[in-house]
């Protein structure tokens, strides 16, 4: 049997009072805002994951913004490329109107005069510009790719023929700035303004051979903004697969990061009022510790 | 054969010993609240009878006797320092958990924004607004890793200045202890230095609460105190006072005693708490924060330095070049000719203009497994120091709340040896009065015995 004495009735009580109104302020905190983690010791495993859900989360939302930029500059460049698509086309149709005997000098000057026209156009869609950077002339997207110094004179491509890429994922990437001369040149010895000038000659002169090289140039050329374009659509159509991806990922991201840190609001709640229900009877407890003693009752 | 009147001298003895139980009885209940006391008790005997034809000569006061469990108050000092030790360790980790910042608004937020700036880069490498970007990103995250170092050692600091507090409390407990032995090795007799050991026993508790302290009962009464290895505090009335003195190169205190130094010696108490996490714990926090900004630093300088700014040259650092990893958090900055100059970013590894290899390169380092043998990412970096920290601050704590349970329990043991009970001492109250009252009654019987005696031989 032990001896019950004055001060271990206090401490006994004053130590449960202590500990029930510490689990009431902790579950009232987590009902309040909303944490399981509100200190890195609440839970350090959980603490260091949410970390690294994080890092993942911020990652996904760095790709998903240069997905959308990228897209918009990748829409210019498809118009950009459409354009270039149709006065090829226009050209050639010039051109074979051109050839034969049955144009008179005065039409094959119009003739040229309206190739003149569909090359300048073309030099001009090959120089676009996008936020002040050259979208055909590769890395170097300050240098000007073509910079006609004289008319008919033909200029050479000043551009890069490195490309650069941007990241829209792990191992995904999208070409931002495109080689002109790619589309200009390819594998031909010369490029498609020295073959629109040499056929904007031919046509004026009526030099039907040289007209044919000229369409076959024209020819190739088209074929090669075609491909152009083709992969142009095909990024595109990357970057949209890919943004689904990255909002799935996003959706799981922050569903695990919740779990990890966010509390489950009934049973905070649930937690909250039982910690208030011992609180109050530890206090009660205290009230009735020492109510009567023997002194009481001696006379 | 007796005579009546010393049979009026034992009464005269049994009511000053009845008298006595009282006082003790009051003592008892006076000192209810005073930490430390052990109840007291007064002890009788009963005299045996001189001559013949009496049955004795009534009761006599042996002494008063302090009840206590010498092995409980041992345990009671054995257990105080590990619970106090755990407790200061919580109280001081806890400074520092706080200082690690919210999850997800420190140092890995910087990370993040660090990162996005250079991959921002990496989608218009000659916009000027992104270069700045860049910049102000970097010199973020650089000053985030400097003020987090700083707060580390600051809070070092905190906890050297605990420790100093400390020391100053037991160098005067211990003072005290040493003066109470004088006065115990002087009192005349046991029962006039039964308050002098209860304030021992109350000091030598506070004193168990701030160091882990070996006790050694002396012959004539007091006690001797050693502490760490064996190293003496009070021989006698000798006090030996904790010295401390600051050491380079940060000012920390060193503690000796005669001479000797026992900083590593101290292991418990709340002394050893603070020790342990000033010199253990943080250092700890600090090289990992060091080994993560080294990390970041030259993993970012090396990719850098291979590219080619906007001006056409081959790129230089773009953090100061950390000397050695020790350090390296606190002089994390952005290289000065860079942060005034945006132009000086590398953003490709080629001269022309739009070339982002390197701003993708430095961007991709986020998810690039760098640290830990080519394992971890840099922020599984930081979420390992989280991690570390929030765990020993739990572990502290849990372990602090489990020994306060023993503590309490050992506590509760002394008391039902030690402790006043009011409800006894009412009835030890009830007792010595009645008792008083019967001998009392006892003496006016003598007395008209004695009357009558007289009358009977007067006429």
């Amino acid at each position: 049997m032990m001896r019950i004495t004055f001060s271990s009735q206090y401490r006994d009580s004053s130590a449960a009072v202590e500990r029930t109104s510490e689990a009431l302020v902790e579950s009232q905190r987590r009902v309040s805002s909303g944490k399981r983690i509100e200190r890195i010791s609440d839970d350090p495993t959980g603490a260091a994951a949410a970390v690294s859900e994080r890092n993942a989360i911020a990652q996904v939302d760095q790709y998903t913004r240069t997905a959308d930029n990228v897209n918009s500059r990748l829409n210019v460049v498809d118009t950009v490329l459409s354009d270039v698509i149709e006065k090829l086309t226009a050209a050639q149709s010039v051109a074979t109107a051109g050839r034969g005997t049955t144009a008179t000098a005065a039409q094959r000057t119009a003739l040229s005069q309206e190739l003149a026209g569909i090359r300048d156009a073309l030099l001009d869609d090959m120089n676009t510009t996008l936020h002040g950077r050259y979208l055909f002339g590769g890395a170097a997207v300050t240098t000007k790719p073509y910079s006609a110094t004289a008319p008919a004179t033909v200029p050479s491509y000043a551009g890069s023929t490195a490309e650069a890429m941007a990241d829209v994922g792990n191992d995904r990437s999208v070409t931002i700035a495109f080689n002109g001369r790619a589309i200009t040149q390819g594998t031909d010895t010369q490029d498609l303004f020295q073959s629109l000038d040499a056929l904007i000659t031919a046509v004026s002169t009526g030099d039907n051979a040289a007209i044919g090289t000229g369409l076959a140039a024209l020819g190739r050329a088209f074929d090669r903004a075609t491909a152009a374009q083709t992969r142009v659509g095909t990024d595109m159509q990357v970057i949209d697969a890919q943004k689904v991806r990255l909002q799935q990922m996003k959706q799981s991201g922050t569903d695990r990061l919740s779990k990890l840190e966010d509390v489950n609001m009934a049973a905070a709640i649930t937690d909250m009022q039982q910690a208030d229900a011992a609180y109050k009877a530890a206090l009660g407890a205290v009230g009735t510790v020492s109510r009567v003693s023997l002194m009481d009752y001696l006379k | 054969m007796g005579d009546l009147f010393s049979t009026l001298t034992s009464v005269s003895r049994a009511l000053d010993a009845q008298r006595y139980g009282l006082d003790v009885a009051g003592q008892n209940i006076a000192n209810v609240n005073t930490p430390g006391y052990a109840r007291r008790t007064v002890d009788l005997i009963a005299l045996a009878p001189e001559a013949p034809g009496t049955a004795g000569r009534g009761v006599d006061v042996v002494g008063v006797r302090a009840l206590r469990d010498r092995l409980l108050e041992t345990r009671l000092t054995n257990e105080m320092p590990a619970q106090s030790r755990e407790a200061a360790m919580a109280e001081a980790l806890s400074v520092v958990e706080s200082a690690l910042g919210k999850p997800g608004t420190s140092i890995d937020a910087n990370l993040q924004k660090f990162f996005d700036s250079f991959a921002e880069l990496s989608e218009m490498p000659t916009s000027a607004s992104h270069r700045e970007s860049v910049i102000i990103q970097g010199e973020g995250l650089a000053a985030a890793f400097s003020d987090m170092a700083g707060r580390l050692e600051s809070a070092r600091l905190d906890a050297d200045r605990a420790a100093r507090g400390t020391v100053d409390d037991i160098n005067s407990l211990v003072e005290r202890i040493a003066a109470l032995n004088v006065s115990i090795g002087n009192a005349s007799s046991r029962e006039r230095s039964l308050h002098a050991r209860d304030e021992q026993f109350d000091l030598v508790r506070q004193l168990s609460e701030l160091v882990d302290v070996q006790v050694l009962d002396r012959e004539e009464g007091g006690i001797d105190l050693s502490i760490g290895n064996g190293r003496s505090v009070v021989v006698g009335e000798t006090a030996y006072k904790i010295q401390v003195s600051s050491t380079a190169p940060n000012g920390h205190a060193a503690l000796s005693v005669n001479g000797a130094n026992i900083t590593s010696e101290i292991k418990s108490g709340r002394l050893g708490g603070f020790l342990q996490v000033r010199d253990s714990n943080i250092p700890d926090y600090m090289s990992r924060l060091d080994t993560l900004a080294y990390s970041v630093a030259t993993e970012v300088n090396a990719l850098h330095s291979a590219g080619f700014d906007q001006t056409g040259a081959a790129a230089g650092t773009f953090f100061t070049a950390p000397a050695a990893v020790a350090g390296a958090a606190k002089g994390m900055a952005v290289r000065p000719a860079l942060a005034a100059d945006s132009r000086l970013i590398a953003a490709g590894s080629t001269t022309d203009a739009g070339n982002n290899t390197t701003a993708r390169a430095i961007a991709g380092l986020r998810e690039a497994t760098v640290l830990n043998g080519n394992t971890a990412t840099l922020s599984d970096g930081w979420g390992q120091l989280v991690y570390r920290v929030g765990r020993d601050t739990k572990t502290a704590t849990d372990e602090r709340n489990s020994r306060q349970e023993i503590v309490r329990q050992i506590d509760a043991l002394r008391d039902a040896v030690s402790g006043v009970s009011l409800d006894e001492e009412a009835m030890n109250l009830l007792k010595f009065q009645r008792a008083y009252e019967a001998n009392a009654r006892f003496f006016q019987v003598i007395d008209q015995t004695l009357e009558m005696l007289l009358q009977m031989s007067g006429r």
